[in-house]
């Protein structure tokens, strides 16, 4: 071993002893601090690695270390080293970033139960890393139009991973707790730490769409929905309950969509707390047993209420489905402008270079909540992300497009 | 259109697709197979389209409709590899597995009801799902004629290898796509394009291993049993991901990805 040309043994060794490093640091200092790595120090280091990539590049010739390093050995052994870390991620379950890791065992120890702050992990990802770029630079100066398609996977993952590493320090997302009517401009990290940001968000109503009710038969005693195993369900369509749900044939009587529970019976109520109550009628296919009464899954001021069919079975209404989480807002910017937004799932909007993310409510009040949490973000890097993800779309085209038998230079 | 009215479908397709299978093995030159299949694929994909009315959404939210969109690829996979390399057997392969998935549809109904939570409410939703089912039916295809290699044929030939290179740069390029779309997709509705998700943490595990195969195979051009056996190991992992994180502990509770079921 060591001899040249170095093969896959060296390899292997090479990402052993990364892990083995990494696990001692992890022993003596604990995780990796990623809160040091911000704006300028990341950009800096960057700018500093992709020197000594360009210096070990243009030395290639004088050894046959970084030569190795730029071929196919150090690259599948590269790739199978992190493919393993990713494989521990998989089994072992992670703690989310910025908690903290309750159990105090060895795979806490060994970094394992948040890999990505580990220093095994992070050693291994810059060494794959590292062999990406040499590879990339190696071709890129030995530009052939047959090379595109190389070109685009590798300089495109490089640009993406890149990005994506030295961008993380200067992500921020914060969360936004607002209330109906009160502008908010405070928000918090993961970490409780209060942010006062340029810009002020203002609730002006929140509101959820939901789908249609739906009813289930569920077991007296134990409360579980049946058959089990298999639950099985009955929607309302178009404002009608019909159907059959096991060994009952239902029909809904009465629809409120906004009801309320007044002596005994719903009512339609059109204020806040209304729940959706349904009137039906069960009939048991065996025995033409009619049951019927209100069926309803209630609200912060109504009870549920539920059908018994017989000793062992009722009809129950679960909680709706949300359609749409809708908050309409007022933005105001430090520029003195007030911008009308709406922001939902899937649709956040863009202001002074934060993402606005609708993302919880108050669960108690369901959609009376005067409540709504958004998440704020920025990430100044993202354009350099993008870039690289842009290419390496073009990279799959063309692996895709040409692909042939014997084909080269992929 | 409901789940009820699927079994016909599956009769009528799968007839077609036999007959396809069947005229590519005899030998009839070409244009019979592929319209029979192509006929067995249109007829399987009124029933999508029925469902998508039917549900007023992509039928792509349960385990079972996600195997709904493998059934019809496979065929399409199989097709489009028949033109292509004229591969006699790829239609039985495409045909025996397109059915296996039907069945277990037909035997193992899970819920479908037309809900769809505001997070799936996107125009990424259906790209990020459809082409990820494509590159897991032509990664099947490879899976299929790995094992097929490995165990039957005593000497691996190279145009052999080279179909399993073409099925893999083709399901690798898909699972790039599939992958990229899902993060510009989670950038919009989580707020970030990577979080290591459990689904995700074994979508990067799959993309790694047949990145693996593409490397070995481009440098060892003769040693075909270890890229076989790389080939196999990545489709694993591809189990891992698709269904594999559902009954997994590390991955409960903590995944946007585990099924609806």
């Amino acid at each position: 071993m060591w001899k040249q040309p170095w093969g896959y043994a060296e390899g292997a060794v090479i990402c052993s002893g990364l892990f083995i490093t990494g696990t001692a640091l992890q022993f003596t200092t604990g995780p990796v601090n990623a809160n040091l790595f911000q704006y300028p120090i990341n950009l800096l280091f960057g700018i500093f690695y992709m020197v000594c990539m360009i210096v070990l590049h243009l030395n290639k010739k004088k050894s046959a270390a970084i030569r190795w390093l730029s071929g196919m050995e150090a690259s599948i052994t590269s790739i199978v080293a992190f493919l393993v870390m990713v494989l521990i991620m998989g089994v072992t379950a992670q703690t989310p970033q910025g908690a903290t890791v309750e159990e105090k065992d060895f795979l806490t120890n060994l970094g394992f139960r948040q890999l990505t702050n580990s220093w095994s992990f992070v050693l291994i990802f810059l060494y794959m890393l590292t062999v990406l770029l040499l590879t990339t630079l190696r071709k890129t100066l030995k530009y052939k139009t047959g090379n595109i398609g190389f070109l685009l996977n590798h300089a495109g993952l490089s640009i993406a991973l890149w990005g994506a590493i030295l961008g993380s320090g200067d992500l921020q997302r914060l969360h936004m707790v607002t209330q109906t009517g009160t502008p908010e401009w405070r928000a918090t990290d993961s970490k409780g730490n209060i942010t006062e940001l340029p810009l002020a968000i203002q609730l002006e109503k929140f509101s959820i769409e939901e789908y249609p009710p739906k009813v289930m038969v569920i077991d007296n005693t134990t409360g579980m929905t049946l058959p089990s195993g298999n639950p099985s369900m009955l929607a309302m369509e178009n404002d009608s309950l019909q159907g059959r749900l096991m060994d009952w044939q239902l029909s809904g009587t009465q629809y409120l969509p906004m009801a309320a529970w007044v002596q005994g019976k719903y009512v339609p109520f059109q204020n806040e707390g209304a729940t959706t109550a349904v009137y039906v009628k069960a009939k048991q296919i065996k025995t033409g047993i009619v049951k019927e009464g209100w069926i309803s899954y209630g609200s912060f001021m109504f009870p549920h209420q539920a059908l018994e069919l017989d000793n062992q079975h009722s009809l129950v209404m679960p909680p709706l489905e949300p359609k749409r989480y809708v908050s309409e807002v007022t933005i105001f910017t430090e520029d003195g402008k007030s911008i009308p937004a709406t922001i939902e799932v899937n649709k956040p909007i863009k202001v002074n270079g934060w993402k606005i993310y609708q993302l919880s409510y108050d669960e108690t009040m369901g959609k009376w909540s005067r409540t709504s949490t958004f998440e704020l973000v920025r990430d100044p890097w993202l354009p350099v992300v993008y870039t690289g993800i842009t290419m390496m779309l073009l990279g799959a085209v063309y692996l895709f497009a040409f692909a042939k038998i014997g084909k080269k230079n992929i | 259109m409901s789940w009820d009215d699927f079994v016909w479908f599956v009769i009528a397709s799968s007839l077609c697709w036999i007959a396809g299978a069947v005229a590519a093995l005899m030998q009839k030159g070409w244009k019979l197979p592929v319209l029979l299949t192509c006929g067995g694929i249109l007829l399987f994909f009124l029933f999508i389209l029925g469902m998508w009315i039917s549900l007023e959404r992509p039928p792509l939210r349960t385990m079972g409709e996600t195997r709904l969109w493998y059934s019809f690829f496979l065929p399409v996979v199989g097709v489009i590899t028949f033109v292509r390399w004229r591969y006699r057997w790829i239609l039985s392969f495409s045909t025996l597995m397109a059915i296996v998935f039907c069945f277990i549809n037909l035997l193992k109904p899970e819920i479908h009801n037309k809900t769809l939570m505001p997070a799936l409410q996107s125009p990424w939703f259906a790209p990020h799902v459809i082409v990820y089912m494509f590159a897991y039916a032509v990664l099947g295809a490879a899976f299929v004629v790995a094992v097929y290699l490995l165990w039957k044929q005593k000497t691996v030939d190279s145009t052999s290898m080279g179909m399993c290179d073409n099925l893999v740069y083709v399901g690798e390029a898909f699972l790039t796509i599939g992958m990229l779309f899902g993060a510009i997709w989670a950038k919009e509705a989580w707020g970030h394009y990577w979080s290591w998700d459990p689904k995700e943490t074994w979508a990067a595990a799959t993309w790694l291993g047949y990145l693996i195969y593409i490397h070995y195979r481009s440098h060892h051009a003769s040693r075909n049993t270890p890229a076989l056996i790389i080939l196999i190991f990545a489709f694993l992992l591809l189990q891992m991901c698709w269904f594999g994180i559902n009954y997994l502990p590390a991955a409960q509770g903590n995944s946007i990805h585990v099924y609806n079921m």
